[in-house]
């Protein structure tokens, strides 16, 4: 069974939603970054709104552009992936509960606050009867996102699903994390976080997201890319070992790495952590297109599901936006895309993507 | 009294996150629940905090509740009643 990319809802840093191309990179020229929000007036009914977090909003309205885009109103499996949740309203409740000595607590915060119940806040407002799951697990909670619904594709159990990424980056939060020294101190300009100057200094841009695609087993002129192959990795030692890992992945889908027109990696501009992706590259991929996207979106714990969006984008459109790209390499066709990531260089993700006819 | 009203909607407003509602959107004398506003037991555990945290009133009845909260005029006539 083959799995495509029907359709896809962009709630980012960049002007996404509704685009299934970046027509003008926005840049920035701080270490934290919010998304550009829609007018959720014009999607959700007040009353309803007001019982969701800024999170749920992003999450509904990304879910409705993408079964809009898609022609689907209820898919047959709604899976999400985000590393904190509503981190937001649980910040409030938190506060309220220190500011007011343990007293006057909202029941709204409280409810609002849970952290794994992103896929079944869409699937009651979509109304939809269909399994749901949500899925957190730091910085590869997209991804097993949507290992799973690769797996029920695989074992037939489903057609179609709804599969997102959502997180968001509050105030405090990018505060507690500063001190962990996970941001940079300063951005010059995120577009050229990975090249240019900032790309010399530890840490990252903050940004969050909220991305929903939907997956279809069916093929169609509309679909934006196959989904090919996947595979998580833990605690890889050592990068001979990774190496050999990727080498394995690809020989088990008939292919080899100079087969891999494009490597779009999670470089994020952090000069500890981006030395993996080029060693990666430099040994194994040289031959292709080396791309980014982390300089598009931020860093979030699920911000590997901006980078399915641009690999979809990628393969749809035929072309890299010179602002992705990290080398020279021109690909007159571009057939396999290797997406890759790696949180914290413990946890690894390999996705592999054919435009659709490979 | 009017004050008092005019203040109370400002809270509710606020508390039960009704955006794009004003206060001139609600009657006095208007119910809150079912009608009206249209709100419901969640709104109804947040209008008791609302009662305890900015005006000192703990309702100890539950049965109380139907009538103190009819509307925002009933609300404002217990709170000046029993405001501490």
């Amino acid at each position: 069974m083959s799995i495509y990319i029907r359709a896809i809802g962009n709630i980012s840093i960049q002007d996404t939603l509704g685009k299934s191309s970046l027509e003008q990179a926005i840049a920035y020229a701080e270490p934290h970054v919010r998304c550009i929000e829609p007018d959720f007036k014009s999607y959700l009914n007040p009353m309803m709104m007001r019982r969701m977090s800024r999170i749920i909003k992003r999450a509904v309205v990304s879910s409705m552009v993408c079964l809009q885009e898609g022609g689907i109103e209820q898919p047959e499996a709604i899976i999400s992936g985000t590393g904190l949740g509503c981190i937001e309203d649980t910040e409030k409740f938190l506060s309220a509960i220190i500011d007011n000595n343990e007293k006057f607590l909202q029941p709204t915060y409280f409810i609002q606050s849970t952290h794994n119940t992103i896929s079944s806040q869409i699937a009651i407002f979509l109304k939809c009867h269909s399994y749901n799951n949500t899925y957190t697990h730091r910085g590869i909670s997209f991804e097993t996102a949507l290992m799973d619904a690769f797996v029920l594709f695989k074992t037939c159990r489903i057609h179609t699903a709804l599969v997102g990424g959502h997180d968001e980056m509050t105030p405090l939060y990018f505060v507690q994390l500063q001190k962990l020294h996970f941001w940079k101190e300063q951005v010059h300009n995120s577009l050229t976080i990975c090249t240019g100057s900032d790309s010399q200094t530890a840490g990252a841009l903050a940004g969050e997201g909220s991305i929903c695609f939907l997956m279809s087993d069916e093929e169609n002129d509309r679909n934006y890319a196959e989904i090919k192959d996947m595979q998580l990795f833990y605690n890889i030692k050592g990068s001979e070992a990774l190496l050999q890992q990727i080498e394995q992945f690809l020989n088990r889908n008939n292919l080899n790495s100079s087969d891999i027109d494009v490597f779009l990696c999670g470089n994020s501009g952090d000069c500890l952590t981006d030395p993996l992706y080029h060693e990666i590259h430099r040994k194994q991929f040289a031959h292709s297109t080396y791309a980014s996207y982390k300089n598009l979106c931020g860093e979030f714990f699920t911000a590997p599901a901006f980078g399915l969006w641009s690999a979809a984008s990628i393969l749809k459109n035929g072309k890299i936006p010179d602002i992705q790209r990290l080398n020279n390499v021109q690909t007159t066709k571009i057939r396999h895309l290797l997406l890759f990531n790696h949180y914290k260089n413990k946890n690894y993700s390999l996705i592999l993507l054919s435009s659709c006819g490979y | 009294m009017d004050e008092l009203i005019l203040q109370l909607k400002n809270e509710i407003i606020n508390v039960l996150n009704l955006e794009g509602v004003t206060p001139d959107d609600i009657a006095d004398d208007a119910p809150l629940f079912g009608e009206g506003l249209g709100l419901d037991s969640i709104d109804a555990l947040e209008l008791i905090v609302l009662m305890e945290k900015n005006w000192g009133i703990k309702l100890e009845n539950p049965n109380q509740g139907r009538e103190i909260f009819a509307s925002v005029k009933s609300m404002a006539t217990y709170i000046e009643a029993h405001k501490k």
